[in-house]
């Protein structure tokens, strides 16, 4: 069983694309759900910071697998 | 007294020097002599904190890269309609340049100059631009159109197009025609124009969207 509800490739898009996709999944979710997304853009580590900052989400971990970043987003209450 | 510029300091000048001298001839038009010069230093100086002048010309692309636009704010504030994220980006965009124009002469010297190593971090700035309309196009142009894909990537560069010329007249040019036109005005025109090219009504466009980021 995975540790994440939903998943989202943005591998190879520019910010705002990852946050875009990444507002959209979340809000297909359930509160305490969570969603994991791949990233290449090197800019998307402060993006997902800011983002979930800003909306209240919370951001259960940021890091790099591959040469990719990989984020995991809670969906606030 | 004379202040001496502490290591940091004398660094930041020299970038500042040669951010300004590759803006207006480009890397090839720049000897490192000329930069010292700028920087009221030795090329002694200019050696000891950077190996080359190509290492400056590249810690000068970094500097911009570190001042990159982020579209974050937009997103969450004007939700996830094409038309009002795309003329929150503009107005980014075109406010982030008109407040440091050598990002622009910058990029336009590299056109000239062709080194790919730099023309493909100024065309990956502009990919925020295309990548982005061409995902909206992608989802609301209709399948039974001609020539779909090609409509799709040429839209996303002329949109790319418009944008860099408007700024080359707004922020180059002051003495241009655009002069009296607002940066806003400027954003919201270019948004509605290009909306109105590829069909969309441009009465969808939030205003706010456009002057609020």
């Amino acid at each position: 069983m995975s540790d994440f509800d939903s998943e989202l490739d943005a591998s190879g898009l520019n910010c705002p694309l990852p946050i875009l996709r990444a507002k959209k999944a979340i809000s297909a979710l359930d509160a305490g759900q969570t969603l994991r997304i791949i990233a290449t853009d090197p800019g998307s580590v402060k993006d997902f910071e800011a983002f979930c900052k800003q909306t209240g989400n919370e951001l259960k971990s940021s890091g790099e697998e591959d040469g990719k970043f990989v984020f995991l987003i809670q969906k606030a209450a | 007294m004379i202040h001496r510029l502490s290591g940091p300091e004398r660094k930041a000048s020299i970038l500042s020097a040669a951010q300004g001298l590759f803006a207006r001839k480009g890397l090839h038009g720049v000897s490192v002599d000329e930069i010292a010069r700028a920087a009221n230093v030795s090329p002694a100086i200019i050696y000891r904190h950077f190996d080359s002048k190509q290492t400056l010309y590249t810690a000068v692309l970094e500097k911009f890269a570190g001042q990159r636009q982020s579209y974050v704010d937009t997103v969450v504030n004007h939700g996830t309609n094409f038309e009002d994220v795309l003329a929150g980006m503009t107005w980014v965009y075109i406010e982030n340049i008109a407040k440091n124009p050598d990002i622009l002469r910058i990029e336009l010297h590299s056109l000239l100059e062709g080194n790919p190593a730099t023309l493909a971090f100024f065309q990956n700035r502009w990919k925020s631009f295309t990548d982005y309309i061409e995902f909206g196009l992608n989802e609301t142009l209709p399948y039974n159109i001609p020539h779909r894909e090609i409509t799709i990537l040429s839209a996303g560069l002329m949109f790319q197009g418009m944008v860099r010329e408007a700024l080359i007249q707004k922020c180059l040019q002051p003495q241009d025609r655009l002069v009296d036109v607002s940066l806003h005005e400027l954003s919201y025109e270019l948004v509605t124009l290009f909306l109105r090219s590829i069909g969309i009504n441009k009465t969808h466009l939030s205003r706010k969207a456009t002057i609020a980021g």
